[in-house]
């Protein structure tokens, strides 16, 4: 009947001391009991309202207690609210977490710190009824929705003559337009200041800027149009932007939209800055660098947000009328995405690119000084995020190098193979003829492809993962590289991957794809695919402890 | 016992006789009956209870629409009744299942009631528990329209007359018209020990809420007005503050010349004149003090001077500045604080039975700080206090043995009371950081506190259900207010210093006349236990908040709630009015700051007062959040400047 069950009443008689208690009297005791728990408990709470809590602690018992003149239950004192666990196996049995305490480390223990002294402290909650944005006060945004709601639906009960203000959208103090004017005015004139830098350390910091953010992000979008000539001032566009987002007080997320073109066209614009000795390859990193920051912390909040980027990024990169330039800032923010962006989208496509690619390396081809340093560059990068990959791939699969029968065929294979890299770029083949005249390759038939076939099957099967059609009798391919078997094979391959004009084909299979590549994890391959294209290069990703497997 | 007693005669005959038989056989029979009886007895009455009950929500809930609402208010003192019927007649077990059963119905209005009530588990239980008690002895009164009535009545005489037991513990009180709506639920039964009546009886008294005479305020205006050489009604007109009297109070014209002439009265009449005055409900009447309160010193008196001409005119278009105090580290120890009037000092009353009092105008300059020690020095027992303090920014009051619950500062900041759960009450020194005297009466803790708005006078307010009118230089109590039914738990003086108002865990506020001791007026409206009480400066109004985050304003002179409102979602620790009174603050435990509009909602008051409805509400002009500190205390400067106190809550 009462919630407390007889047998409570039963336990405690024998603990102070009375055996046998009869059922009787234990009946009739249990709802006293609890009938008096409640009062001392109300009373508890009186005590704790007049505390001005709103969590009941031991101390409120206490003086419950004492109120009614009782002695008080000693030991449960403390400032916190108690600690109860849920005994195992029980749904409703609690107790208190009290654990033995060794004498001796109390004693070792070195004096905890001395607790702060109580302080007051004052601040502005309001001024003429505004809250200013200082970090004393609850951040802006918390209070501006639930509020409006309210004078929505207070404007509609009230009858009252009420002179309603009209909401005005939003109202910049005069001391964050100061501010905002000022940081411009760096940004614009004096970039290269110490004052510049510690600027950027109160944007990182600060709270309260979060109404400047939109005029930041507008201010950024235009200057970076309008200053794609000015490298100075672009990276500091970007540092600032950086700043921003590192701010832990600003909810920039609404405005990544808004921003993310301007990192986008540093990462991959033509021309940026206005010589061509300008350094504009890092200004390119950095915002590679920005990107994959943001992806890292919004992507999965902003869930379209990566898709587009690297939709825009692949784009650049996949399309050859592209300056080598542009080129070089899709590979970037790619790689910055990290291994697996890489891995899905530049491995697949990387023999074809090479073919692009090689000519504008060579001194012979391409006579133009500048442009060969450019594709260099370009190669350079893509040896990085190649190489990268690589390193993930064996990092997360340590094993898969390490296959003990095919292995001593394998690395015969590779030694064999790092003497080839010479030949292969110089060799053309017969075989360009089988491959249909598509309106990329057209474009520049150099036939680099050609030695697939002839000289290493496994080379081929990176590209050859390109397709989901065609994996499978790949994979059997990979386990006896047998070269031979596949010519007409790989061929199909190289016309399906290099063909089709490539992109469209590639994403609509690209959930195929992706499961084709989670089986097909042999790293070993992977490595002698790029080896092929990179030579020895791609060594220098490779830990030495896996290296020893190949030489 | 007669009947037993012959049952035993008969079986010792039986016996005696030998008829075994017969015996066992009466034995068997007799056994029989009486289990039957009482297992049908109980079954009766339980079932009745529950069925009659059951029946009756039914109907009120399938009434008409328009009469539902008022029929709905039935079923809550009749389920009570009904569970207390139960307990009291001994079926504990039945009363638990009834209880259990309809409790939901009841549980969104009165959750508070409710838990208190479950815990009734035997009729000695009944008698013990206040309101149980009370409620069983007062006859509830609703109010019901004719036709609500009428169809009640049928339904109980037609289809339910078990329960016409219990709906006679109903006083109603029929009322010809439509039956009220859902809306003015504001006089909606509330389980109160005070019976309506009652309250209805001592409301009728009349009260003098005007203004004192002479005061500064006014004094300061007729200076105003006869530096200016003109006619002293258009003149007056000018003044804000008489404009915002006139906005309260609502009377349009002539409010200079019925004051002037009022004044005259005043001056000259006994407080017979005034009372007429008053009920005619003329501008802020003045009323002569009847306590004899101290002389303000001159200095004192430029100060306010001074106030009163850099007053910021607040309205809902101009909102105050607010200032916050914020207390950190204290650990969950911090549980009342106070400002004075100009913001300077501030207190506050520990858990670990200290005081700390900050003067702010010395934090950041300790050299101050260790000269203004140097002074007390020469005093005795005060050289160790003065070098622990130098190293201190605050000074630390240390005298009672229990948590302390209020902290209240004299108008000019020269004391400071302090009370405690040690039953005592501690008059500080502000000047000497020491404590001058320790008043004793109270038996239980004293929960609040108040210095009078002329100082010299305090109340107190406390768990033995009693409020009390101190003077500093007494140490025994000048007035015992008693009447309350719980503990008394706030405490807060009438600006005139004729009366005092309480708020209690009865969930009622009352007002007493300080001269005569007696309760002035009952307000019943709150649904849970009243924390914080406010009066506007006008003196007409009151505002009051409780537990549950209601703030109800109430008209003093008719005793009537004006607009309760949902203020907060957590209990409301402070209120405080504006110094003209146009507007009106709240801090709560849910971290909030509010500003409402009194004067809009009075003035849609006056327009419909016709209409008798509590229908305006206050309009809430801003909400300013605080960064997770609850909102302690809450005090509008001369100057209109508001501080807030408070405590960072561990949690951030």
């Amino acid at each position: 009947m009462s919630i407390v069950p007889k047998e409570t009443i039963e336990v405690i008689a024998q603990s102070i001391g009375i055996p046998n208690l009869s059922p009787d009297v234990a009946l009739a005791l249990a709802p006293d009991v609890e009938y008096r728990l409640r009062e001392i408990i109300q009373e508890a709470i009186k005590c704790m309202r007049h505390s001005k809590r709103t969590v009941l602690t031991a101390d409120d018992m206490d003086s419950a207690l004492n109120l009614r003149n009782i002695e008080p239950i000693y030991g449960f004192a403390s400032g916190d609210p108690l600690k109860f666990k849920r005994a195992i196996g029980h749904k409703d049995l609690f107790y208190l977490d009290d654990r033995e305490v060794d004498f001796k480390e109390v004693i070792d223990a070195p004096l905890p710190k001395a607790p702060l002294d109580t302080a007051v402290v004052t601040h502005w909650l309001a001024i003429e009824g505004v809250q200013p944005a200082i970090p004393e006060n609850p951040p802006i945004e918390a209070i501006v929705a639930p509020q409006d709601g309210k004078k929505m639906d207070h404007g509609k009960d009230d009858s009252l003559p009420v002179d309603l203000k009209l909401p005005i959208k939003h109202v910049l103090s005069r001391e964050l337009q100061l501010y905002f004017d000022k940081i411009g005015e760096l940004i614009l004139l004096r970039p290269e200041t110490a004052l510049f830098k510690e600027a950027l350390l109160s944007l990182a910091k600060d709270s309260g800027l979060h109404p400047l953010v939109p005029y930041f992000s507008y201010f950024i979008a235009d200057e970076v149009s309008r200053n794609l000539s000015n490298l100075s001032i672009l990276f500091a566009l970007m540092r600032v932007l950086k700043s921003l987002l590192s701010n832990p007080h600003i909810h920039i997320e609404p405005y990544l939209h808004q921003m993310m073109p301007s990192i986008i066209t540093c990462l991959v614009a033509k021309r940026v800055g206005e010589q061509v000795s300008d350094n504009h390859w890092a200004i390119r990193n950095f915002a590679a660098k920005l990107v994959s920051s943001i992806c890292r912390r919004y992507g999965h909040v902003y869930h379209n947000l990566q898709s587009r980027l690297t939709r825009t990024l692949i784009h650049a990169f996949l399309d050859p009328s592209k300056a080598l330039t542009q080129h070089y800032g899709a590979i970037r923010g790619l790689s910055a995405l990290g291994p697996s962006v890489v891995r899905l989208l530049i491995l697949p496509n990387l023999e074809t690119y090479m073919q692009l690619l090689d000519p504008e390396m060579q001194l012979d081809k391409q006579k133009n000084e500048l442009k060969r340093k450019e594709a260099w560059r370009v190669y350079g990068s893509l040896l990085l995020a190649a190489g990268s990959c690589l390193y993930d791939r064996l990092r997360l699969f340590p094993g898969l190098l390490s296959p003990p029968d095919i292995q001593p065929w394998k690395t015969n294979k590779k030694i064999a193979l790092t003497h080839l890299p010479n030949n292969k770029r110089k060799a053309s083949s017969t075989l360009n003829s089988h491959q249909p005249p598509t309106k990329k390759l057209a474009v520049d038939p150099t036939g680099a492809n050609s030695q697939f076939p002839s000289t290493d099957g496994p080379a081929t099967s990176s590209s050859c993962g390109s397709n989901p059609n065609h994996h499978h009798s790949h994979n059997s391919s990979n386990n006896n590289s047998s070269s031979a078997g596949n010519i007409t094979n790989t061929n199909t391959n190289i016309n399906n991957a290099t063909g089709s004009g490539a992109l469209a084909q590639r994403m609509a299979g690209s959930a195929v794809l992706r499961q084709a590549w989670k089986e097909d994890m042999d790293a070993g391959h992977l490595l002698s695919s790029l080896h092929s294209l990179f030579g020895e290069g791609v060594f220098s990703f490779i830990q030495p402890a896996d290296m020893h497997l190949f030489i | 016992m007669e009947d037993e007693d012959i049952e035993k005669a008969v079986l010792t005959y039986l016996r005696k006789k030998g008829l075994k038989l017969t015996e066992l056989a009466l034995q068997e029979d007799q056994s029989r009956v009486s289990s039957d009886a009482s297992h049908s007895r109980s079954q009766n009455v339980a079932d009745r209870y529950f069925d009659g009950y059951s029946r009756l929500r039914s109907w009120a809930y399938n009434s008409l629409d328009s009469y539902k609402h008022e029929l709905l208010c039935v079923l809550y003192p009749v389920f009570i009744h009904c569970f207390m019927d139960l307990v009291a007649q001994g079926y504990m077990q039945e009363a638990r299942t009834f209880f259990h059963t309809f409790r939901e119905d009841h549980e969104i209005m009165h959750l508070r009631d409710l838990q208190k009530l479950e815990g009734i588990l035997s009729p000695s239980h009944l008698e013990e528990m206040e309101l149980a008690r009370i409620s069983r002895q007062n006859k509830v009164k609703i109010r019901l329209c004719q036709s609500s009535y009428g169809l009640l009545q049928q339904f109980i005489h037609k289809k339910c007359l078990d329960m016409l037991g219990v709906i006679n513990q109903i006083n109603f009180e029929v009322t010809p018209g439509q039956p009220t709506s859902i809306s003015d639920d504001s006089e909606a039964v509330v389980l109160v020990g005070a019976s309506q009546d009652l309250a209805r009886e001592i409301n009728q008294k009349e009260l003098h809420w005007g203004l004192l005479e002479d005061s500064v305020e006014e004094r300061m205006e007729k200076a105003l007005s006869d530096s200016d050489k003109t006619e002293v009604e258009g003149n007056k007109e000018g003044y804000p503050e008489e404009i915002n009297k006139k906005k309260t109070d609502g009377n349009k014209q002539g409010t200079s010349f019925s004051n002037k002439k009022k004044k005259d009265k005043a001056v000259g009449a006994t407080g017979k004149t005034t009372r007429s005055e008053t009920s005619m409900g003329s501008v802020a009447p003045r009323v002569k003090s009847e306590l004899t309160g101290p002389q303000l010193p001159p200095e004192v008196e430029l100060s306010k001077f001074e106030d009163l001409r850099n007053r910021a005119q607040l309205n809902s278009l101009a909102l105050p500045s607010v200032s916050f105090y914020t207390f950190l580290h204290t650990r969950n120890g911090l549980n009342c604080s106070a400002i004075s009037h100009d913001g300077s000092l501030v207190a506050g009353g520990f858990s670990d039975s200290s005081v700390k009092a900050w003067d702010m105008a010395k934090i950041g300059q300790p050299g101050r700080a260790s000269n203004s020690q140097g002074e007390n020095g020469s005093m005795q027992g005060m050289h160790s206090l003065a070098s622990d303090e130098a190293k201190r920014p605050y000074s630390l009051l240390q005298g009672h043995s229990g948590p302390v619950y209020s902290v209240s500062f004299s108008p000019f900041a020269d004391f400071l009371l302090s009370s405690s759960s040690d039953n005592t009450i501690r008059l500080w020194s502000t000047r000497l950081n020491a404590n001058l005297v320790c008043y004793k009466g109270h038996n239980f803790p004293v929960w609040d506190a108040q210095f009078s708005p002329v100082g010299h006078y305090f109340a107190t307010a406390s768990h033995d259900r009693t409020a009390r009118v101190w003077s500093i230089e007494r140490i025994q109590p000048l007035r015992v207010m008693a009447g309350h039914l719980s503990d008394v738990d706030c405490v807060q003086w009438h600006p005139n210093c004729n009366y005092i108002v309480t708020g209690s865990s009865d969930k009622t506020v009352r007002l007493w006349d300080v001269q005569s001791g007696e309760c002035a007026r009952l307000f019943i409206g709150h649904r849970s236990m009243v924390l914080s009480l406010a009066i506007s400066p006008d003196g007409r109004f009151m505002a009051s908040g409780d537990e549950d985050g209601t703030i109800i304003m109430w008209d003093l002179s008719t005793g009537r709630s004006v607009s309760p409102i949902m203020g907060h979602n957590s209990c409301v620790w402070t209120l405080a009015f504006s110094c003209e009174g146009t507007l009106l603050a709240s801090g709560s435990a849910d971290c909030m700051v509010k500003l409402w509009d009194v004067t809009s909602s009075m003035k849609a008051l006056k327009t419909d007062e016709s209409k008798s409805g509590p229908t305006s509400r206050l309009r809430l002009l801003k909400a300013l959040p605080t960064k997770s500190t609850p909102v302690y205390n809450l005090r509008f400067s001369r100057r209109n400047l508001l501080f807030a106190a408070g405590a960072l809550s561990a949690g951030s």
